[in-house]
């Protein structure tokens, strides 16, 4: 069997943007240890350009007529094209945000970096994996890395607290996913393969064994871990205080996307007997989440901690699209998540902005930073006031489509506690708004009395100011132009097989050709 | 002809939010730019709407007009869709009116001006898009998207109290207004085509309690905002801590939201849960007008009594929607065009007073009328206008709502006499607080803990301009009511006639309420005598 032949039989093309990725991450590697400290300067911008490559690449796989790969273990379709998308686009624009940021703590940037790539390269593949081997080494891939990112201030005592924390929640929670996929390949009598898992299953009629319900609860439990679902999100808020914020902006978005990716197609593709328990489990999820979040971001004092619990809430309300289980269910996750991409992300960078110059987060050294910073205040607020679900703001449309989709799934109950915590989320958002624009000039915290002049032409400082713009300009856009996104995210589910046997009939057809998809447009 | 093509309702919710976005653009010059910008912007919206309506609109026809509609999220199903009808008109060239008026009202903001009118801008487009909106989903966001800048400007440009009064506005309005989602998902996904369209949802047929449900949750989001009596806790603080331009807007075009939203969509929309819930409204209209009348009686802050006045004033305009008439419905829309005019007024003087004297005190305040005899006068006609003077809006509102409601043939006779009476109680509580509170701030000798600001003095002409602008139309209307009702009442016919036709069925379907008609029989549509009895008063 020559080379070419078994690339061929591997389908090894669909990998191609994992591939760039990993050859930015050797490039960085090699470079960093050739060319030494200077190399800091471009290795940053190399990643993103591989990054933003890595996209375009996936562009061009779009409805990839010939998805599966390496003999089933990777899956390539549309829907984990979008993830992946989303993970990428997210490790770009934290890379820009945490270049400024590392240089100040005083820790190399290009290890860093390359840890970054090394998550973004895990999440990416766990998106598109659809093999129980490969499902575990991509999570631990993106797993380990985080563990290493979270500690990476090392000598800050907090972050190494919040990295043994982690590692020791992350470690066994893994265990536990490791058992339920363990069950699962019992009960299904040696397969490895998901479809194969659901019929061996169905086959040997074993849809109702306390095995596979205890397997499905153990497997639901790691994924939740990483979407930082209550109650399985006792780590996120200690580990985001802690941890260098850039890492806690990827946390956030693209390994909970990458979590959300793995929701998906671990349970319909290995579940879909079981899509009553699923949905129910996921519903508790939800329901706490959503309440949990949301109420007691009201008492945080810390931005961080407040943005760490908010981001449970929003895991929350993301569930509700899984839990529709519809086309439009799936649709309204992917667009949500789009949003969210840019509306946490453009937080974060605002957050990081504020820690660099004044070297706090507490919300209440936010008061009157209108008059020093207008536009670090305007983008906090606008990126804020989406994540709240303000109209027009991007936000507001994506919630608008969980809701509709959960109604239209007849998730009554959870959309409407879905409204009414979001009524509870604007109170808290809008408290920082409050303190940074309406707050009088004598009522200015000693944080922003002694508010350095802004300057963008430090090193490091005018990326940030690319990520800052680019995240208010998408935030405040996305919604409004949303179309694009829409269609995206329609179109993805559409093509997606895996999704198709349970879909229930959309009142929509989704049948935009590709090259309208907006993956062009977020960049 | 080209005038039709130009898609004027989009034109003109637009330009005000687009002009808003370009202010940081401009040149700063102490604010001073910005606010010739801002009316320029709001007098430009006022000229466009007036001669989109002038050039297009034809008040004899009760349909949609100036219709337009573009896809804009097909994969909900929501598009912007448009349209003005005789509901809608009235209400948009009152909103127009009213924010350009407290855009000049607000030319002393000297505290972040750009930000200032940067925000009414963006309310002035909301509160246009809410009145012409003809899609659920726009409408919704449309709603939301007021909330913000009205947070911000009673939380900046407040009084004391302001940041609490901002955050129980705003979490009083959006809790309701997730009620408005609930009820736009509900209706457009029953049934098998999802469509958020307004007309389409009013033809739909639902299951009764289906349509009773979404009935409530409806009239829940509109009773917080309209308010009605138990929801209404947020008003009073909102109204009296916000700053005189921003109060005016709220209860002058905010106020009119909900009871546009009742008529549109509970009447319209849902007729059949409309004639279950039409008693309760009549009577929660009762509770707020009494209820509004004895505490404004009991408020000593001059703007609270105001705001308590206001929920007085709106249970009018339950009242006029629960009576099954044309009188009474038209009467309604004629109670919100005139309480949007008299309340905008008296809450301008109050603010011209309070920038003289520092305080809403009443008891502090006494005599004042030696000092600033045009503020009285402008004052002592506006309180006029509130209490109902003959010859002024108040009056025709009001009494149009009582024969409306004395004139139903759907209640029985004990149940009219209850509610009318009542309600009358209410109209003789009115002079009694407004009265009061001008003899407490203007009659009297001078209080001698009063300081009036020498340099301001009394009313400037600017100020005299705006009450004047506001005072006109009332009397306008007063003495010749055809001002207003014609520019909606062929459409108040039309939805009156639409809930009196599904009154003897449902009726007869269901156990009669005991607050109905006992001889109930189906009522003969009467040939239109709203005009006769309008214009004979």
């Amino acid at each position: 069997m020559d080379f070419a032949n078994l690339v061929d039989q591997l389908n090894a093309g669909t990998i191609l943007p994992e591939g760039i990725v990993l050859t930015t991450l050797m490039v960085i590697v090699v470079g960093d240890l050739i060319v030494g400290r200077s190399a800091s300067r471009w290795i940053p911008y190399t990643a993103i350009a591989g990054l933003l490559a890595a996209v375009v690449a996936l562009y061009l796989q779009w409805n990839n007529p010939n998805p599966i790969s390496f003999l089933g273990a990777f899956n390539s379709d549309d829907l984990s094209i979008v993830f992946r998308g989303i993970i990428a686009l997210s490790t770009a624009v934290t890379i820009l945000m945490s270049i400024r940021y590392i240089e100040q703590s005083g820790t190399a940037l290009a290890e860093f970096i390359g840890i970054m790539l090394t998550a973004t390269l895990g999440g990416m593949f766990l998106s598109g994996a659809s093999e129980l081997v490969t499902i575990f080494i991509s999570l631990e891939t993106l797993s380990i890395s985080s563990y290493l990112m979270t500690g990476y201030t090392k000598r800050d005592p907090r972050s190494n607290e919040a990295a043994l924390k982690y590692l020791l929640i992350g470690a066994s929670s893994t265990g536990v996913f490791l058992y339920g996929v363990s069950l699962l390949y019992g009960l299904s009598g040696g397969e490895t393969q998901l479809s194969a898992i659901a019929s061996a299953i169905a086959d040997a009629n074993l849809s109702q064994s306390l095995g596979l319900v205890i397997s499905l609860v153990f497997v639901i439990a790691g994924v939740a871990f990483k979407i930082s679902a209550a109650p399985f999100h006792q780590w996120t808020p200690d580990v985001y205080e802690g941890s260098p914020t850039p890492v806690v902006a990827f946390l956030s978005v693209g390994s909970k996307a990458a979590g959300f990716a793995l929701a998906i197609r671990l349970m319909n593709s290995a579940f879909p007997l079981l899509i009553d328990e699923w949905q129910f489990v996921f519903t508790a999820l939800a329901v706490l989440s959503m309440v949990l979040g949301n109420v007691v971001a009201l008492a945080q004092t810390s931005m961080k901690r407040m943005l760490a619990y908010s981001s449970i809430g929003q895991a929350g309300f993301v569930m509700i699209g899984l839990i529709a289980g519809t086309e439009a269910g799936y649709a309204s996750m992917i667009f949500y998540l789009l949003v969210y991409l840019f509306m946490n992300l453009g937080a974060f960078t605002c957050l990081i902005l504020f820690t660099l110059r004044t070297g706090t987060d507490q919300i209440s050294e936010y008061s009157g930073l209108y008059q020093k910073d207008p536009l670090l205040t305007l983008c906090l607020s606008i990126c804020l006031l989406s994540l709240g679900g303000i109209p027009p703001l991007a936000g507001f449309f994506g919630k608008i489509y969980l809701f509709w989709a959960g109604w239209q799934a007849g998730q009554y109950g959870l959309v409407l506690l879905g409204l009414v915590t979001t009524v509870v989320s604007i109170y808290y958002y809008i408290r920082v708004v409050r303190m940074m624009v309406v707050k009088e000039p004598q009522e200015m915290s000693d944080a922003v009395k002694n508010y350095p002049e802004v300057q963008w032409n430090l090193p490091g400082m005018r990326p940030l100011q690319v990520g800052l713009v680019l995240t208010l300009v998408a935030t405040s856009l996305a919604g409004i132009l949303s179309n694009p996104l829409f269609t995206l995210a329609n179109s993805s589910i559409a093509r997606t097989t895996t999704l198709q046997p349970i879909v229930i009939s959309s009142h929509f057809s989704a049948t935009v050709p590709a090259e309208n998809s907006a993956l062009q447009t977020q960049q | 002809m080209l005038s039709t093509q130009i898609p004027w309702l989009t034109t003109i919710i637009l330009l005000p939010l687009v002009a808003a976005l370009a202010i940081p653009l401009i040149p700063d010059n102490q604010g001073k730019t910005v606010r010739w910008y801002a009316l320029g912007v709001g007098i430009a919206d006022l000229i466009l709407m007036v001669y989109a309506v002038w050039q297009n609109y034809d008040l004899q026809i009760s349909t949609f007009q100036l219709a337009e509609s573009y896809p804009w999220i097909p994969q909900l199903g929501m598009n912007w869709s448009v349209a003005v009808d005789g509901l809608s008109l009235p209400l948009v060239l009152l909103t127009g009116f009213i924010t350009t008026l407290s855009i000049l009202a607000a030319w002393n903001v000297t505290k972040k001006p750009r930000l200032f009118f940067a925000l009414m801008l963006m309310m002035y487009s909301a509160q246009i898009g809410v009145f012409v909106a003809q899609d659920m989903l726009l409408f919704f966001l449309m709603w939301e998207l007021e909330l913000v800048p009205v947070y911000l400007l009673i939380s900046i440009w407040g009084g004391q109290n302001r940041r609490y009064a901002a955050t129980k506005f705003i979490l009083y309005t959006a809790a309701g207004s997730i009620f408005i989602l609930v009820a736009a998902f509900a209706m457009a996904m029953y049934g098998d085509v999802v469509t958020f369209d307004m007309a389409t949802l009013g033809i739909k047929q639902y299951p009764r309690a289906f349509e009773l449900l979404v009935y409530a949750a409806l009239l829940i989001a509109f009773g917080v905002k309209l308010p009605i009596f138990p929801l209404h806790t947020w008003l009073p603080d909102a109204h009296s801590e916000a700053s005189a331009p921003v109060s005016m807007i709220l209860a002058g075009v905010l106020l009119k939201m909900a009871g546009y939203g009742l008529i549109r969509m509970n009447i319209e929309m849902l007729p059949n849960a409309h004639v279950s819930f039409a008693p309760i409204l009549a009577i929660l209209g009762v509770v707020n007008i009494v209820y509004g009348a004895l505490t404004a009686f009991a408020q000593t802050n001059l703007k609270r009594r105001l705001a308590y006045s206001s929920i007085a004033h709106m249970g009018f305009v339950l009242i006029g929607i629960a009576s099954f008439t044309e009188l009474g419905i038209g009467g309604a829309v004629l109670q919100m065009v005139s309480h949007g005019l008299i309340a905008a007024s008296l809450f301008f003087l109050s603010g011209v007073t309070y920038e003289r004297t520092h305080t809403l005190i009443m008891e502090k305040m006494g005599g004042m009328a030696q000092a600033m005899p045009k503020v009285f006068a402008l004052f002592t006609a506006g309180a006029m206008a509130s209490l109902a003077l003959p010859g002024m809006s108040g009056f025709v509102g009001e009494l149009t709502i009582f024969l409306g409601i004395t004139t139903s043939d759907a209640y029985n006779p004990m149940f009219k006499v209850v509610v009318t009476l009542l309600a009358a109680v209410g109209v003789i509580l009115t002079p009694i607080y407004l009265l009061s509170m001008l003899r407490q701030v203007f009659y009297g000798n001078e209080n001698s803990g009063i300081v009036i600001e020498e340099y301001l003095g009394d009313a400037k002409p600017r100020e005299v301009f705006i009450a004047a602008c506001l005072l006109l139309p009332i009397i306008g209307i007063g003495m010749y009511p055809k001002l207003a009702t014609q520019t909606y009442d062929v459409k108040t016919v039309a939805v009156a006639a639409q809930v009196r036709q599904v009154l003897p069925t449902v009726i007869a379907q269901k156990q009669r309420s005991p607050l109905y008609s006992t001889a109930l029989v189906a009522p003969q549509l009467a040939v239109p005598e709203s005009q006769v009895l309008i214009a004979s008063e």
